[in-house]
């Protein structure tokens, strides 16, 4: 035996189940849940979107990796989070030739183009939904459909968005059966606020659990913008499973618990100072989704406490900018796509004091340009431990 | 998530798995003397020694083998009574070239002669320094420091407060714990020289949660002893490092790059204050310690007194040799030691345990792209930015590698630990370190 000994560097010993694989398929796990509640909600539709989403990031992934001749990491699990995250930002009526084009915008583009897991700088998901934002697919992606339209157009029937121009609400679902309706968009919450009327007749009326969709006011009901009776993307309209989950995560060390509390509390501070719809804001749109699930994504976000702290209120802020000023009702994914980039100045410029360092500067001295060599400074003695 | 505790601690750091429960309970026993013993004649932190034997020679338990007349140096002594057979250079448990005395046991092997009679109350500050000079006493924790240099802080730092590292934090090891539970009055004796050398008011044992035995017994030992004190601390990896140690048992910190005695401290192992309470009272040089010999690789575990320059090997074979598939045998705890490719290296004074890892108990994972997760970042124990020295070694900018905080790494491997990506940071830092230290001497 003692002739066959490993030699490596210390240390001998590493931490049981610290994988990359691991901690994506903890994401995968806490992220279970909200499929499930988004299938229940809109139905079938929604495992179409799933799969076409999933099928297209792995095979973007292989292909990009077999062109680029790198090795092909399907297992480390990346490519299947961020599918089902980018799908999970999706309006639940979106188009599956969208979905992918997305996927592949996602997968290939921002993460295998930049280099890889690791080199990307922008979220991939963040970046596919963006993008499809400002372009002309945009019109695709943003109507939303009211919870349990599927009791019209049946549980199981794909459904895909078609435009006419004649038709003034300018989006007609059909059917792969050929039936067409038009009475199942609805507005998200959000973009009642925005456009300042109260909600319409469509999403009145009792819902499957008893309670009705608005208070007597005609605003939505808190219980349900909290459980997940709304209209939204597919991942954002249960807050409760999103705390869920995100809360696993956190348990699980996976996320890193100040970020989703430097943006949540930024944003909600904000929204109670300038008394903005505040619990409506918080619990209305995709906040809970983007500070929980996307901010959170280890590559794009800053690796000190410090920075984490800064990087979550600048995105918490910035939301509140996007939703408070801007034509837009939402403001997370542009908010966060703002931040990742700036992720790389944090964690170079801001600086980490070290143990027992005296001085605590916010800045570190790095270099802004590659100096052209190394300058010795005498120091004292080395460290003897 | 680790379970919170009012003991004493620092920020940062891991939970790596203890496995102490195999040899903690093994009282010490001695080794047998190996035919030949291989003494390094450097095995200490500083200016190399001269060699002050010849083959052939005879040669005594304790003789000084190995000398300097530099002041940051330790004495080497013959652990065995025989004859000198060769001075050749070895490969050292670093895997550097060493100088080394092989000495041929004879096969009646005399007990070291206690000198008796020594008066411990009577000596002074500067005898005790002479004693840890003359007995070539080294930090045992494994840094192997010369002690008598430690000793002797700069004129302006006054020493208020020693401090006992018997923490083992280390997995797997437990030589420390069995000291303590066998010996805790000589190890008080030693705490007391300790202050006595630096002229300090208050020593402090510092001990982690598991070892509550150990505790007990130096607790017992303590009473009526002014000054010495005993503190728990929390099982956390490294406790026992000295900054962390120290901020820790006083909440004072080091500032980076400068040595304990900046905030009025000094740390030594327990193993240390032990040899220096034999040195003193007993006048035995520093040439057998006690190691733990430990791993699911061993047959049966067990803390042993073994003299300096034992081949691995015998040790093992004493042990009843190794067991399972071949894994990884090291030399020291598994977070800092040093793997070696066979048994034939023999242990020295910074040795504390030989451990034997079993191929299924190795996590042997590929290095991977850096994947930004920060759990480097949240566990290092000195607030360094691990992903960042390794990203700048990488890319050899060698001045960002010093601002990200390279030379204040001492090396635990916490961010390895975490790492999910499996980076060795610690062989980027050291390479680090190395280039740095390489262009400032330029």
């Amino acid at each position: 035996m003692a002739d066959t000994m490993q030699v490596t560097v210390s240390p001998h010993l590493h931490r049981r189940d610290e994988t990359i694989s691991r901690g994506m398929r903890n994401v995968l796990v806490a992220l279970a849940p909200l499929g499930i509640w988004a299938i229940i909600i809109f139905g079938f539709n929604v495992v179409y979107i799933l799969a076409v989403s999933c099928i297209t990031a792995a095979l973007s992934e292989i292909v990009m990796r077999k062109i680029m001749r790198r090795p092909v990491t399907l297992s480390d699990g990346s490519a299947m989070v961020t599918a089902i995250l980018f799908a999970f930002l999706l309006a639940p009526t979106t188009p599956l030739w969208v979905v992918a084009i997305g996927s592949f915008i996602a997968v290939a583009i921002a993460k295998e183009l930049f280099g890889g897991l690791g080199k990307n700088i922008f979220n991939p998901a963040i970046f596919a939904r963006v993008v499809l934002f400002f372009s002309p697919l945009a019109v695709y992606s943003q109507r939303y459909a009211r919870p349990f339209f599927w009791k019209t157009t049946g549980f199981f029937s794909p459904v895909a968005t078609s435009i006419n121009n004649n038709v003034s609400s300018g989006v007609v679902y059909k059917t792969l059966a050929g039936n067409s309706t038009s009475l199942v968009t609805a507005a998200t919450p959000l973009s009642l606020f925005k456009s300042g009327r109260l909600l319409p007749g469509i999403v009145t009326g009792p819902t499957p659990v008893g309670s009705t969709w608005v208070t007597s006011s005609g605003r939505p009901n808190v219980g349900g913008l909290f459980l997940g009776l709304k209209s939204g993307t597919i991942g954002e309209i249960s807050i409760l499973l999103i705390l869920l989950g995100g809360l696993y995560l956190i348990y699980k060390g996976t996320v890193d618990w100040r970020i989703p509390a430097g943006i949540i509390g930024a944003f909600f501070l904000l929204t109670l100072v300038t008394w903005y719809h505040p619990v409506d804001n918080l619990f209305g749109g995709g906040l809970f989704l983007g500070a929980f699930f996307m901010a959170t994504d280890w590559v794009t976000s800053p690796v000190t406490r410090r920075g984490k702290w800064i990087f979550a209120i600048g995105i918490g802020v910035t939301i509140f900018i996007l939703r408070f000023w801007s034509a837009r009702p939402e403001g997370v994914a542009l908010a966060i796509i703002i931040w990742n980039p700036l992720t790389l100045l944090i964690d170079r410029y801001i600086a980490q004091p070290r143990f027992g360092e005296v001085t605590n500067p916010l800045f570190s001295k790095l270099p802004i340009l590659p100096k052209s060599k190394p300058v010795p400074a005498a120091k004292s003695a080395p460290e003897k431990t | 998530m680790a379970i919170k505790t009012d003991h004493k601690t620092f920020k940062g750091g891991v939970h790596p798995p203890y496995n102490k429960e195999m040899a903690s309970s093994q009282p010490i026993k001695a080794a047998p003397v190996p035919a030949e013993v291989i003494i390094p004649l450097s095995q200490h932190i500083g200016a190399p020694n001269e060699v002050l034997v010849s083959p052939g020679d005879k040669v005594t338990v304790g003789q000084k083998i190995g000398g300097s007349e530099a002041f940051v140096s330790a004495a080497v002594h013959s652990s065995v009574a025989g004859t000198v057979k060769s001075i050749t250079e070895i490969t050292g448990f670093t895997g550097a070239m060493v100088k080394a005395v092989i000495i041929e046991s004879a096969p009646e092997q005399p007990e070291f002669e206690k000198k008796a009679g020594a008066d411990l109350d009577a000596v002074t500050g500067d005898r005790v320094r002479e004693i840890a000079r003359e007995a070539g006493l080294v930090g045992m924790g494994g840094a192997a420091f010369p002690t008598h240099v430690k000793l002797a802080p700069p004129q302006d730092k006054a020493i208020d407060t020693v401090i006992i590292n018997a923490c083992e934090c280390e997995p797997f090891l437990t030589c420390d714990h069995r000291l303590m539970l066998e010996r805790a009055s000589d190890l008080v004796s030693g705490v007391k020289l300790l202050m006595k050398a630096v002229g300090a008011k208050s020593g402090i044992v510092g001990i982690e949660a598991n070892k509550m035995d150990a505790v007990d017994e130096v607790r017992k030992a303590a009473e009526g002893e002014p000054g010495v004190s005993v503190e728990v601390l929390e099982v956390k990896y490294p406790e026992g490092a000295e900054k962390m140690l120290i901020y820790a048992l006083t909440g004072r910190k080091v500032p980076p790059g400068k040595l304990p005695s900046e905030v009025s401290c000094l740390v030594q192992n327990a193993g240390t204050a032990l040899a220096l309470y034999e040195a003193a009272a007993w006048g035995k040089p520093l040439y057998e310690r006690v190691l733990t010999i430990t791993g699911p690789g061993i047959k049966q575990p067990c803390n042993l007194l073994a003299k300096i320059g034992t081949p691995i090997s015998t040790l093992v074979d004493f042990c009843g040799g190794f067991r399972g598939e071949a894994g990884k045998l090291i030399l020291g705890g598994p977070m800092t030691g040093w793997a070696q490719k066979d048994a034939s290296a023999p242990i020295v004074k910074g040795t504390s345990g030989v451990l034997v890892l079993t191929a299924d108990a190795i996590d042997v994972g590929i290095e991977q792209e850096c994947v930004r997760c920060g759990k480097c970042v949240d566990a290092c124990p000195m607030f360094l930015l691990p992903n960042f020295i390794v990203q700048y070694t990488k890319r050899e900018e060698w001045d960002k590698a010093e601002m990200s905080g390279a030379l204040d790494c001492f090396e635990c491997g916490c961010c390895s630990f975490v790492c999910p990506a499996y980076i060795p940071h610690v062989s980027y830092a050291r390479e680090a370190k190395a280039e740095i230290a390489a262009l400032r001497k330029r």
